[in-house]
């Protein structure tokens, strides 16, 4: 057994073996991707599926050679855990925000206007998505090898029913469709064995990020009944975001009098430079070797240097969804994510201010062990609201639903800027809380009777 | 400016009011006639001189104090009362109370709670300056009305106009053993003020012309000054 030792108070080591790899491991780079949805017309056709699909699916941490190293995580829905017919009793055990699904919580997310599930891409939000499989690999050839396990798994089982598949991939800029490094944060998990990419964070309560250990409250997070099913899984939330990337382009243009202060513009509202470079570290340029250095690339905090943020704003995207040490309302280790972003579509030529009519994006997975606490409260809060950094009702100038009407503040001596009239740049397009069992529970639900 | 007009203008009828109901308040403060002050455990002055307001219980954290009542609700009167509270926290009628609470200029917050299975209700809120003034100044607005119909609903509760209202308040107000502010400097007229204050400095830093007067040499004295770059200071986050 590959049980990671752990110091958590409880003596507990993480069970890593019975959590699923897709749960846990960072994104690799490069990478190649899928996301695939079914429906279960019929339970024990779901349960026949589970059955096919547990040897495809690993747990433990990534092999030491990456590139031979991909992995299926399967997730399930509420309304997949309904549909493979898991007792009520169990059902009404899982807390509200995942029993509503993400469909629900709209509003309290900021899925609103153009983002609202009234316009998302079917099957999103029907309830007919009951198993989301995803499959990621920094090695296509390994990848589709992998994949091909799990088709021959769902074809070969009559009563469920592919209804949605999305490629994700690198692009080959390596970099997201607005044109920035992603991928680079990921947490420091006390009792996993997977270091932290900030050398700076003291390690999170494993039962931040899955069920059955202490988390930073000191208290086991709420599990499903019974133990072997909420045991060593965790909760995802899976959105699939159209990015808006000629409108970025455009609103950093008529907002910029040079190309430099055109990149300096947009590196404020990520809080990093293209290159991943983090503008805490290096508030001026952009600084490629210092982005390529993975022991630097993260390494820092917030408030010893930069309390007001003249370096990276308090608003930046990265800023907000990871605050770290910043001066803010309340308590950040309380609000950390694993965030998995994947993008979609092709890229937006360079240089094109015009929208070709493509559809672009990414597809995230926002992974902890509290829906409501993590994913829903980072949503609601810090990423539509500015309340908690002292600018009221100022949104996430990357991330959040703006209409025309956002502002930005840019801290800046003498006088801080504040840009008016913000678009959206990004466009929820569907999305999903989804399960992530454990592998004994995946097992206990292909298994259920009647 | 506009919004200081007003401001003005609310204090003048402020202070009419007050002086209208000061003499009032001084029959209601002499220890003669006010059995409270010898029954309830205040610190109120003892000797020949007594001030129109005189001391009242709860404590202060600063310019903030704390009123806390509690009463009997009247048998069978608990959904009647809840329906007036439903009434009160309706959204159509959110803009007139914050308005009166605007007028009234000295009410941080208030709540209204039903409590032990229905038969108790708890009146609690914050507020500036002395006692008297504020249950005046309640009985004069809207928020007056609502008072009466919602306490009409408690035990013994003589009106809010009746001139023994303030002695039914005293006998059932409970004072805090803690209470503590946020920001025990500032009165809600200040919160006001400082809150149109840094509208205006906003809209000020949203002028291109702003920053080219801080960078006219014209202007190098006064933005060199220890004042100035205090608020430039704040000007640049």
């Amino acid at each position: 057994m590959n049980t990671a030792d752990s110091s958590s108070a409880a003596g507990m080591s993480v069970d890593i073996d019975d959590v699923q790899s897709g749960a846990l491991r960072p994104r690799p780079v490069p990478y190649e991707g899928k996301y695939i949805l079914l429906r279960v017309d019929d339970r024990h056709a779901g349960r026949a599926l589970l059955r096919r699909l547990l040897p495809v699916v690993s747990g433990g941490l990534p092999s030491a050679d990456r590139s031979q190293d991909a992995w299926v995580a399967v997730a399930v829905t509420f309304q997949g855990l309904r549909a493979l017919g898991v007792p009520q009793e169990s059902l009404d055990s899982f807390p509200r925000a995942f029993r509503e699904g993400m469909a629900a919580r709209a509003e309290l997310i900021g899925d609103v206007g153009e983002s609202a599930p009234a316009h998302w891409e079917a099957p999103f939000g029907t309830g007919d998505v009951h198993i989301a499989l995803s499959a990621l690999s920094s090695d296509a050839t390994q990848l589709e090898k992998e994949l091909e396990r799990a088709r021959v798994a769902y074809e070969d089982t009559p009563g469920v029913q592919v209804i949605w598949q999305q490629d994700v991939h690198q692009l080959p800029t390596g970099r997201t469709t607005f044109g920035f490094r992603d991928g680079i944060s990921h947490p420091n998990i006390e009792g996993v064995g997977l270091p932290g990419s900030n050398p700076q964070e003291a390690p999170i309560k494993a039962g931040e990020f899955i069920l059955g250990y202490l988390d930073e409250t000191g208290n086991l997070p709420p599990m499903p009944s019974p133990d072997v099913l909420g045991r060593n899984g965790t909760y995802v939330a899976v959105r699939k975001i159209h990015t808006n990337v000629a409108a970025w382009r455009r609103y950093l243009r008529a907002n910029s009098s040079s190309a430099e202060e055109e990149a300096l513009l947009a590196a404020k509202m990520v809080g990093r430079w293209p290159s991943g470079a983090p503008l805490t570290l290096t508030p001026e340029h952009d600084d490629p070797e210092l982005a390529a250095d993975p022991n630097r690339v993260n390494n820092f905090l917030y408030r010893e240097n930069d309390d007001r943020g003249y370096r990276c704003p308090a608003g930046a995207h990265i800023r907000r969804t990871n605050p770290r040490d910043a001066t803010i309302i309340g308590d950040a280790r309380m609000h950390r994510l694993i965030r998995r972003g994947t993008t979609y579509g092709p890229p937006l030529p360079e240089g094109v201010l015009e929208d070709d009519g493509a559809d672009r994006g990414l597809v995230g997975a926002f992974i902890g062990a509290h829906l409501e606490r993590q994913f829903e409260f980072i949503k609601a809060e810090w990423v539509n609201d500015g309340n908690f950094i002292g600018y009221p009702g100022e949104k996430d100038p990357v991330a959040g639903h703006h209409g025309g009407t956002g502002t930005v503040t840019i801290p800046e001596k003498p006088v801080r800027r504040r840009l008016q009239n913000l678009p959206s740049f990004v466009v929820t397009r569907g999305g999903e809380y989804c399960f992530l069992p454990g592998l004994r529970a995946l097992r206990w639900l292909a298994e259920l009777e009647d | 400016m506009p919004s200081a007009k007003m401001h003005d203008r609310a204090s003048v009828v402020r202070i009419d009011m007050v002086r209208a109901m000061a003499p009032h308040a001084r029959a209601l403060g002499d220890p003669r006639t006010d059995p409270w002050q010898e029954n309830l455990t205040m610190t109120a002055t003892t000797g020949a001189t007594q001030s129109a307001h005189p001391e009242r219980p709860g404590r202060s954290d600063g310019v903030c104090n704390e009123f806390t009542v509690f009463t009997k609700i009247k048998p069978g009167h608990a959904d009647a009362l809840r329906e007036d509270l439903a009434t009160l926290a309706d959204a159509a009628d959110d803009e007139k109370v914050h308005a009166a609470v605007r007028q009234i200029g000295t009410l941080h917050d208030a709540r209204h709670v039903i409590f032990d299975n229905d038969t108790r209700f708890m009146f609690a809120s914050v507020f500036d300056g002395s006692w008297d003034t504020y249950i005046d100044d309640f009985a004069q607005t809207v928020v007056g009305a609502r008072f009466d119909k919602v306490f009409s609903h408690s035990e013994g509760f003589p009106g809010v106009k009746d001139p023994g209202v303030k002695d039914w308040f005293v006998a059932h107000q409970e004072p805090a053993g803690v209470f503590v502010s946020a920001y025990p400097d500032l009165t809600v007229q200040q919160i006001y003020k400082d809150q149109r204050v840094d509208d205006a400095f906003q809209e000020v830093l949203d002028t291109p012309e702003f920053r080219a007067a801080l960078e006219n040499p014209a202007n190098a004295e006064l933005v060199a000054t220890p004042a100035f770059q205090k608020l430039l200071e704040e000007a640049s986050a």
